[in-house]
């Protein structure tokens, strides 16, 4: 039983993850005053760039280069038996919440390589301000976990989903909010993107197929982030779940899409900055966490 | 005090009145009589190679300054002897470009000049075919000449990255090659020059002084009409053609009309390179009213066609008028929101403040100007200082900033979008009755006459030499571009890459219209060809 409910899980993420994706960039296009593209369209453009032949730069180091989306996009799959999505089923263990974050390091960081191995400059300075990104948000989620793990008292999703509801536990999923904005990748946190400065970056050279994947990848990261946030929240032995998880993405997407049309990018050294006082402010949750409040 | 300058330095006086003089200057005189000028508070605008063999003259080089405190163009002239004519950019660095495009097209030699090199022709262009000499015909194409790209090497920690001929940043072709040190820039290489358009050549030898308009009005995609309008003077200036009050006041609401639009346009793109494109929808969405205006008062949204030689071809009547002034209630409202809503959020302007400083000094050497002048604390303003159109019956402020940065340009563009909806309302208020076009002139043989135009992006000068009949001898336009791209690699210089493109942008640049290069190596400012500088590496 538990076997189907993670495939069903599976296949939902990624049908919807390009559907969320095209959801939110109409919302976009209302508030700019634009008509805005049908709802499927990320569908129909994934589904062009896998017909696509792909193509290999001269300078790049052909193996690494090729290796890199496949890597990416596992990893993040990977994630999707852990964390569940439509269904309250997963495979979990002790540290299982660990094992997620260390997943979508290890497709970040295949990510950046592949970027780094095309031998482009915009490439090459994409993965360097996608790096520093990384790094920075990276110190705010460790203490973030440390928060969550003081809160629920473990490190496995069985014990954590739904948190119990704590002043430290509210702050906690507020500054996971925050995270997950950043971590991806939308105004005004595209740094390492930021089509009019460095032309798309890490993803300058890849085409097809690889693209396809690449792009593919970065949509069901951010529904696996999204479903990471709404389990905290939602009940989960519940026959109201999975409707108050739907809504959920519907709100995420709409909250998460509003702000992005409002902001203008950062440069990477006032990202990083900001990050830097997230942190701080992390630390003073978890400090709360622990007095217990 | 301008006037005992040039008399001092034994200047024969050829034309002196309230808007121009032009001086011969015997050449041993130049170089210290343009030094004197430019520390009597003239900066350098242009200048302008001209082949007067058919006049019995030679090669003659026109250097045009700009003195605001006189409210007059002063113009000096140099015949070259044996081809020869000593430079003046040792002692005015402005002048560099406009020389060594003279070089390249007529084949005057400036003696003493920093970097007597190729500018304009392109590499495979032979050598002593000058394509603006009076023998040369404008369907002429030469036979190409091989030539050797030089070979690059790299600088250790030094990564290239090209901005351009293709980049979602730049709109025109043209290469900016910035030398990236982690995310710093520690030099510039700017190459234009790809899209010569041969305009002044088919301009003298195939069109008529009526049809120039039209040809001038194509120069940009944007601020054409300012182009057209400046030509138009240029012309009326040397056949001293008077033109009827109403087209003049036209001429002004046409005018603002078109800085309206630029500058909602500049902001645009300004908001979609910070990556804040719902700005950029925004101000895009209410431009459309004003390129509504311009149909409605024109004919067309963009490339109005309107004027001719002494006046226009289309009246306002009052139904127009009143429209006009129902749709600007609306979009005044509209544009003030989205700007004020721009200039209130703390990341946008954060975004802007202290990046891609132009100190003032620099800024007068290099002759910048218009919005990139006024934000170095530089008080210049073509429709002030020198006043055409109806600009001198109307009041407007000219908003002059001390910081430099591109927020100030941001900034003065600000303040002069609203100037500009003030200035239409009084013209349109003050319209005077008569007629809009004086058809009744005859056009002299061999005058010279200049006009000048506050466009968008700076001060527009077009210089004229009349050939009697309906033909101009010489036509020269100099788009304000040609002046603020120099001083983009001093702005690119020390900034991090991500700056790069709002700092390009920040002079609201118009490639097409320009069309040089400048380099800058480290420290160093050199403006030379990428060949030699490629050479050195």
């Amino acid at each position: 039983m538990n076997t189907i409910f993670i495939a069903v899980n599976l296949a939902f993420a990624l049908l919807i993850a390009p559907v969320v994706d095209g959801f939110e960039r109409k919302i976009r296009a209302r508030l700019q005053n634009r008509q805005g593209p049908p709802i499927l369209q990320t569908w129909w453009d994934l589904i062009k760039l896998f017909k696509r032949p792909t193509i290999e730069p001269q300078d790049s180091v052909k193996s690494l280069y090729k290796l890199a989306p496949y890597v990416t996009f596992t990893a993040v799959l990977t994630a999707y038996l852990i964390v569940p999505t439509l269904l309250p089923s997963s495979i979990n263990f002790i540290g299982d919440f660990i094992v997620v974050v260390y997943l979508l390091g290890l497709a970040t960081l295949s990510f950046v390589i592949g970027a780094f191995s095309s031998g482009n400059a915009y490439a090459q300075i994409g993965s360097n301000r996608e790096v520093s990104l990384f790094m920075s948000e990276e110190l705010l989620l460790a203490f973030i976990i440390g928060t969550i793990a003081v809160i629920g008292k473990s490190l496995s999703f069985d014990q954590l989903f739904p948190l119990p509801l704590r002043i430290s536990s509210a702050l906690a999923l507020i500054l996971l909010f925050l995270v997950i904005y950043v971590a991806s990748a939308r105004l005004p946190f595209d740094i390492a993107e930021a089509e009019p400065e460095i032309i798309e970056g890490p993803l300058i050279e890849y085409s097809g197929k690889h693209l396809g994947l690449l792009e593919y990848s970065i949509f069901l990261k951010r529904l696996l982030l999204y479903s990471l946030l709404l389990n905290f929240i939602l009940p989960v032995q519940n026959p109201t779940r999975l409707i108050g998880y739907l809504i959920g993405i519907m709100i995420l997407s709409v909250v998460y899409s509003t702000f992005e049309a409002y902001y203008g990018r950062f440069r990477i050294d006032q990202a990083v900055k900001l990050m830097k006082k997230l942190s701080a402010v992390a630390l003073v949750v978890w400090i709360i966490a622990l007095v217990g409040w | 005090m301008i006037i005992e300058i040039l008399k001092g330095n034994d200047a024969k006086i050829l034309r002196h009145d309230e808007k121009v003089i032009l001086a011969l200057v015997p050449n041993d005189k130049l170089r210290t009589t343009a030094e004197l000028l430019f520390k009597a508070g003239c900066y350098y605008a242009t200048g302008v190679g001209v082949d007067e063999r058919l006049l019995g003259v030679g090669f003659s080089m026109y250097h045009i300054f700009n003195c605001e405190s006189e409210k007059r163009y002063v113009i000096l002239k140099a015949v070259a002897s044996n081809l020869k004519i000593p430079s003046i950019t040792p002692v005015i660095s402005g002048a560099n470009w406009a020389e060594r495009e003279a070089m390249d097209m007529i084949g005057i030699l400036f003696d003493e000049h920093p970097e007597p090199l190729r500018l304009i022709l392109p590499d495979d262009w032979p050598e002593g075919i000058y394509p603006l000499r009076k023998e040369f015909h404008y369907n002429e194409r030469p036979p190409k000449v091989e030539f050797k790209p030089p070979k690059r090497e790299k600088k250790p920690g030094i990564m290239e990255v090209p901005v351009g001929p293709y980049h979602p940043t730049l709109h025109e072709p043209e290469v900016f090659e910035l030398h990236v040190k982690g995310e710093e820039i520690v030099g510039a290489v700017y190459r234009g020059f790809h899209v010569h358009r041969g305009m002044e050549k088919l301009a003298e030898e195939r069109m008529t002084i009526n049809q120039i308009p039209f040809l001038a009005e194509r120069i940009c995609g944007i601020c054409g009409y300012t182009h057209n309008c400046a030509y138009a003077q240029a012309v009326e200036d040397a056949a001293k053609i008077e033109v009827p009050e109403r087209a003049l006041y036209i001429r002004t609401i046409l005018l603002e009309l078109e800085r309206l639009h630029s500058h909602l346009l500049w902001f645009g793109v300004a908001f979609h390179l910070l990556g804040f494109d719902s700005g950029f929808m925004h101000t895009w969405r209410i431009r459309e009213a004003f390129m509504d205006l311009a149909e409605l008062l024109t004919g067309n949204r963009k490339t109005y066609g309107m004027n001719l030689i002494g006046g226009v071809r289309r009246d306002i009547d009052e139904e127009k008028k009143k429209k006009v002034l129902e749709i600007f209630e609306k979009t005044k409202k509209e544009t003030k929101e989205v700007l004020d809503n721009a200039v209130g959020m703390k990341e946008l302007i954060s975004r802007m403040k202290g990046i891609g400083i132009l100190p003032k000094k620099e800024g007068r050497e290099i002759g910048v100007v218009g919005p990139v002048a006024r934000a170095s604390g530089i008080d210049t303003d073509v429709r002030r200082d020198h006043p055409y159109a109806a600009y001198g019956d109307l009041d407007f402020k000219v908003p002059v900033y001390k910081e430099g940065d591109v927020l100030a340009r941001f900034l003065v563009r600000y303040e002069e979008t609203f100037e500009s909806f003030w200035i239409i309302e009084q013209a349109l208020d003050q319209l005077p009755p008569g007629d809009i076009l004086n058809e009744d002139y005859e056009l002299p043989e061999y005058a010279v006459g200049i006009g000048a135009t506050e466009a968008p992006r700076g001060e527009d000068v077009h210089f004229v030499i009349t050939e009697g009949g309906n033909k101009v001898y010489r036509w020269r336009p100099r788009a304000p571009t040609y002046n603020n791209l120099p001083a983009v690699p001093i702005m690119l210089m020390g900034e991090k890459l991500a700056d790069a493109p709002i700092i390009i942008a920040s002079i609201d640049p118009c490639f097409s219209c320009t069309d040089h290069m400048v380099i800058v190596d480290g420290e160093k400012v050199c403006r030379c060809s990428l060949d030699d500088y490629l050479g050195r590496l």
